[in-house]
């Protein structure tokens, strides 16, 4: 076995030529990554063309995937164009590709080209919160008992930990119809005034589930998701019904299984 | 570091895709073992309860796509927790990576990016061989790559930088056949001189798959999408006559065919094995 080998004295280290070629392969320059590898009879340009390619395709496909609804809207090519503008600039940092996306949807509120389609971005993120319940295990549910320990003047500084798998988004557009509208090869019409719509996305066993809330449910539930005692979530709550019934709300709660795990807070400011 | 569960060397299998999970685990299939891309299987999905169930019926070969061995940055350490608690759930016979990389500054490219073959790489590589196999707690087999191009500041003939990382590693090969044929005919080498360097007992799993012509260039692509090519065949041959038998896996990626082609595939991996087998014992 040889001990060592020939070594030329003016080589990029290999973190330079890594930087090198992660620019060329996410369309930057390529001149220094060019000069660093052989012709072997072709164009070397040619050769660093095929890992821009092959980056380009499996990460558009992988969005693809986890976006087929906003693909459809805007068809394949304009989606593959603005995958490639969004890659450009948010490559993947997870090396699980399901996980990649999380912030297409922002990308899209600002992406000039589709401006005209108000509701994509919101389609986005309706199918990142699908794609969120697809991945992310339910955890052991909390049983109601466990408050019981909770002194009575201690319960509106309750905060509960909801299910890892939920999303709570509001929108202007009715985006779960337009989703299960584009499940159908003809699509059929969607009204996009019939109005602005607050949903519930879970996983639910192994399937994935959704559903419309009422505005005081919504604000509720979403002021529980982001941390807010039990007294602060229902004042935001009763700000959207001032008939908002609290002892129900939790009830429901825990009958849906989503509340994980509870701890006592001191008192909090309602959401706003 | 050793296998908790062991497959015979004739074993056969089949990358298993999850267009392909249920039929699997409706009719059974006779295979040796399973294959999966560990990073499919990270996340808490559907697919990921079927492998759960199909490993109690399969022995389960897991084999990881993204590590980065490679990269001049440290490994990607919770990547690497998350390849190890896969590893705990799925108890895989063989555990298996690249001669590669694929992430560097915060960017993973989702592909297996060829090395340049140097003393500089070398140390990084074997350095993040062994931290990885010091996590999991296994060994792992180190996959050649294919690739389409050469930088000109490799010294070290890939064979060899590969059996020099077994040596200092303690790590084993995995000799993708079809990898080898590709990169030999993009490059001009002789694939069987590739073979007869590595070493022998080293050697613990053998991929096949498909490639094809790119259109604009002569180069060939390793794209896993088509049936195995008749001169892989024969590599896949010599391998067997300088390796012995040795778990042999169909790896079919893109265009997804109907299963029964692959498991073709995989009884004619079998056949070929067998003769070899024989043959050894004569």
């Amino acid at each position: 076995m040889h001990k060592s080998w020939p070594m030329s004295t003016d080589m990029p280290t290999l973190l330079e030529l890594q930087m090198q070629l992660r620019r060329a392969a996410l369309g930057g320059d390529t001149a220094e990554i060019v000069a660093a590898i052989h012709g072997d009879g072709l164009d070397p340009a040619a050769r660093v063309g095929i890992y821009r390619n092959h980056a380009f395709a499996t990460l558009g496909a992988s969005l693809q995937g986890t976006f087929p609804v906003v693909c459809r809207l805007v068809d394949e090519r304009f989606f593959a164009y603005a995958a490639h503008e969004y890659l450009r600039e948010h490559p993947p940092h997870s090396r699980c590709l399901v996980e990649y996306g999380a912030d297409f949807a922002d990308f899209l509120t600002d992406f000039e080209p589709c401006a005209a389609l108000s509701y994509l971005a919101d389609v986005a993120r309706f199918e990142w919160a699908l794609n969120i319940a697809a991945t992310v295990r339910e955890v052991t549910p909390l049983s109601p008992v466990a408050l019981a320990a909770v002194p009575a003047e201690q319960a509106a500084n309750v905060a509960l930990r909801l299910q890892p798998s939920l999303t709570y988004l509001t929108s202007p557009w009715p985006i779960d119809a337009i989703w299960r509208a584009n499940q159908q090869s003809e699509v059929s019409t969607i009204d996009l005034a019939s109005g602005g719509i607050s949903l519930e996305v879970r996983r639910s066993g192994a399937a994935v589930a959704w559903r419309r809330l009422d505005p005081a449910s919504f604000a509720f539930r979403t002021a529980l998701a982001d941390g807010f005692v039990l007294a602060a979530a229902m004042a935001g709550a009763t700000l959207q019904d001032p008939a908002f019934d609290l002892a129900a709300a939790i009830q429901h709660v825990f009958a849906e299984g989503l509340a994980t795990a509870y701890c006592l807070s001191p008192e909090e400011e309602a959401p706003q | 570091m050793t296998e908790r569960r062991t497959i015979p060397n004739w074993s056969t299998g089949i990358g298993l895709r999850s267009p392909h999970l249920a039929e699997i685990a409706a009719t059974r299939p006779e295979l040796g073992f399973l294959e999966v891309h560990a990073e499919n299987y990270m996340a808490e999905t559907a697919a990921l309860d079927r492998l759960l169930e199909l490993r109690r019926d399969y022995p389960v070969s897991l084999h990881g796509v993204a590590l980065s061995l490679g990269s001049a940055e440290e490994l990607d350490r919770a990547h690497l927790g998350r390849f190890k608690a896969l590893i705990g759930r799925i108890e895989p016979v063989l555990v298996s990576e690249h001669l590669a990389w694929s992430a560097i500054g915060g960017a993973y490219l989702n592909d297996l990016l060829p090395l340049p073959y140097n003393e500089e790489s070398l140390d990084i590589f074997c350095s993040h061989v062994e931290e990885a196999q010091e996590a999991i707690g296994r060994r792992l087999l180190i996959e050649n790559p294919s690739s389409y191009l050469r930088y000109r500041h490799s010294c070290i003939p890939e064979a060899e930088f590969l059996t020099e990382v077994a040596r200092r590693t303690g790590c084993g090969i995995l000799c993708d056949v079809n990898n080898i044929y590709v990169s030999a005919r993009n490059f001009g080498f002789n694939p069987i001189a590739y073979l007869d360097a590595l070493p022998v007992e080293a050697t613990g799993e053998i991929h096949l798959a498909g490639h094809h012509t790119a259109e604009d260039v002569d180069i060939l692509i390793d794209d896993h999408g088509s049936r195995v090519a008749q001169p892989v065949w024969e590599l896949y041959a010599a391998a067997l006559r300088s390796l012995g038998p040795v778990p042999t896996l169909i790896e079919w990626d893109t265009n997804l065919p109907a299963l029964e082609m692959l498991l073709d595939e995989a009884r004619h991996a079998q056949e070929l094995a067998h003769v070899h087998r024989h043959a050894d014992i004569a």
